[in-house]
């Protein structure tokens, strides 16, 4: 599957103070803003110290901090990207990482359209974790769940114990997308969401009308846009 | 007759009066947000209206303690900790009803807070801490602290990992003092307890025990007494099973005492316990101000476990008339975070956990557990099952 993403010089993040205006002649029974967007209920699993909080508030906030509270249960996050010309708004769901709250994590990626399982390259384990989720996720997740392996940290070469290479092949063979980011360099952060959002299932414009069209592929699922429908 | 105060809290006070007295005009003007450090040295963003609660806030924590001062004058030194009935029989009735009395006094004037000078105390002896410790002998915390000294474990591993993550930024929990004190309690407690373990959220309860108990040996015993005693079993453990417990239940009371907000929220398919599972393991300590945190836990450690109810229930029910207007999940949160973050007000929360909600009592609570509980280790035995047989299937 694709791996990482060089043609994503439209992505662009649009700061929640920044209103989407959708034509209105394509939509008159609006009612706020909201319904001009899709949202997509995403989740973001991993290991302890992983870098799921640091990936989520880089890319919400462009911020990065050397020590980010440890999460319990989940945080919640959204933001808005425009790709294209279209716009998704993301709901994210920032899980806990440590392996007893694991029996929490069902109810977080049960409704999400998209998944980040996230890795710390510079642990084994943190990678033997993110393919348990990977398996538990094809299993019990949304059948049409779109899912991406971060590795994160990726400034940490000279720490490095997982290989690309490796990584690389475990998510092709697991239909997944695949990139090394760093939240504290911000390498590789706004694309993977990014990337996402241009693999989302489209929404149906007639079962959706004040939904829109989200990419120019066919749809690959008959999942409208959850939420705002 | 308060004791010397120590280190800690006088820096605290210290910066928080620099900080906290005096908005800028021009953040007046601008009703910009301002940062400023509250009562605990936890900084907080707020708007010059959270300024002004606030120090009403401590006026009135200092009008509550000339309430103590004046019932301690007429009651007697410590009245408050002789409220306990039944253990000698040996009391004339005369003693037993001052007993009695003095419990009702003490329930209605810990439900509008405990001075925080008197809290260490207080909480010490109402919690059953005193009680446990005394059980063992003196020498138990340092001996225990001394044996684990240097053994790596997962659960030191994952302490270690946390430290620096545990309220980062605070004044004395974020400087290698405040690691080390924190890394100690939490690590005995790990050997003490090896069911336990450690679990994350626990790092945030025994921080605030340690700031407000300000010994470490004193941190210890409440984090032992609240996770043995005051709340429910397994909220920790392995699965978190006892927490799952508590959820449900939660949810059914808030069908039964905010029938309109639970089906508005049913209709959003929103799950309440996407939230309030972060509040049942931190004791709120994320979520809300320390202060408010702090009135939460006096109550806590005096009335039981049930109070976590009342004021979870709470939080939905100030924000009835706006959850009932929600169309997203995303709105519902963000209004339950910025209610939860600008609680710097403990009455406002209060009044309506125990006023509003109603009461309930330990034993409906317990019954409502008992039912939901087999119900959770069949949900949680299925998917450990579900899991394992996915993994065979790999092999």
């Amino acid at each position: 599957m694709a791996t990482i993403g060089h043609n994503n010089l439209n992505a662009k993040l649009v700061g929640p103070s920044t209103p989407f205006r959708f034509p209105l002649f394509l939509s008159q029974n609006f009612v706020s803003d909201d319904l001009f967007l899709s949202s997509f209920p995403q989740v973001l699993l991993g290991d302890m110290g992983a870098g799921k909080s640091s990936l989520v508030l880089r890319f919400v906030k462009g911020q990065f901090l050397e020590f980010q509270e440890s999460t319990i249960g989940a945080a919640f996050f959204s933001q808005t990207l425009a790709v294209n010309d279209a716009t998704v708004k993301f709901e994210i769901w920032d899980t806990a990482g440590q392996e007893r709250y694991h029996s929490l994590a069902p109810m977080y990626y049960r409704g999400a359209a998209a998944a980040i399982i996230v890795y710390d390259i510079t642990s084994l384990d943190s990678f033997t974790r993110a393919k348990k989720w990977v398996q538990e996720l094809q299993k019990q997740g949304n059948p049409n769940m779109v899912m991406a392996l971060a590795g994160n940290k990726a400034d940490l070469e000279d720490k490095r114990k997982v290989t690309a290479e490796e990584a690389r092949v475990y998510a092709e063979e697991n239909g997944l997308f695949f990139m090394e980011t760093s939240a504290k360099t911000a390498s590789n952060v706004n694309d993977i969401f990014y990337e996402i959002a241009k693999r989302l299932p489209r929404a149906q414009p007639a079962q959706n009308p004040t939904g829109m069209v989200l990419v120019d592929r066919p749809a690959e699922g008959t999942r409208a846009a959850s939420c705002c429908s | 007759m308060y004791g010397t105060k120590s280190k800690i809290d006088l820096a605290f006070e210290y910066q928080s009066q620099v900080a906290v007295l005096r908005p800028s005009i021009h953040s007046r003007r601008a009703n910009l947000t301002v940062k400023f450090q509250d009562l605990y040295g936890f900084t907080v963003e707020g708007n010059v209206d959270d300024v002004n609660v606030l120090n009403e806030v401590r006026e009135k924590v200092r009008q509550q303690g000339r309430v103590w001062w004046a019932l301690e004058a007429s009651k007697g030194a410590n009245w408050y900790l002789h409220t306990t009935i039944g253990q000698s029989s040996a009391l004339t009735s005369s003693l037993k009803f001052s007993a009695l009395t003095n419990a009702i006094t003490l329930k209605k004037l810990i439900r509008k807070g405990i001075p925080p000078v008197l809290r260490p105390k207080i909480w010490f002896s109402l919690s059953g801490a005193a009680k446990k410790k005394s059980t063992v002998p003196d020498s138990y915390y340092d001996d225990l602290t001394k044996a684990v000294d240097g053994k790596v474990t997962p659960a030191t591993r994952q302490i270690d990992h946390d430290l620096p993550r545990t309220f980062p930024g605070h004044p004395w929990l974020d400087t290698p003092e405040g690691h080390a004190a924190l890394r100690r309690v939490l690590v005995a407690y790990s050997f003490r307890d090896s069911d336990v373990g450690y679990c994350q959220g626990l790092n945030y309860v025994a921080a605030l025990l340690l700031l407000v108990m300000k010994t470490e040996e004193d941190a210890f015993w409440m984090l032992a007494v609240l996770l043995e005693n005051v709340l429910v079993n397994d909220c920790y453990t392995n699965n978190l099973s006892g927490c799952h417990v508590e959820q449900r239940v939660f949810k059914d009371l808030l069908a039964k005492k905010c029938p309109r907000i639970a089906s508005h929220l049913e209709s959003l398919e929103f799950d309440v316990s996407l939230v309030a599972t972060e509040w049942f393991l931190c004791l709120f300590s994320k979520s809300l101000p320390s202060e408010t945190t702090l009135r939460v836990w006096d109550v806590i450690f005096n009335e039981g476990a049930k109070v976590i109810f009342n004021v979870a229930l709470a939080i939905f029910k100030m924000k009835e008339d706006e959850l009932i207007l929600t169309h997203h999940v995303g709105e519902v949160i963000n209004i339950l975070q910025t209610t939860t973050h600008h609680l710097f007000d403990p009455d406002d929360l209060l009044t309506v956990a125990f006023d509003k909600i109603g009461s309930m009592t330990t034993n409906t609570i317990s019954k409502q557990r008992k039912k939901q509980e087999p119900e959770v280790m069949k949900e949680l035995d299925q998917r450990i099952r579900r899991l394992n047989s996915l993994r065979t299937d790999d092999k």
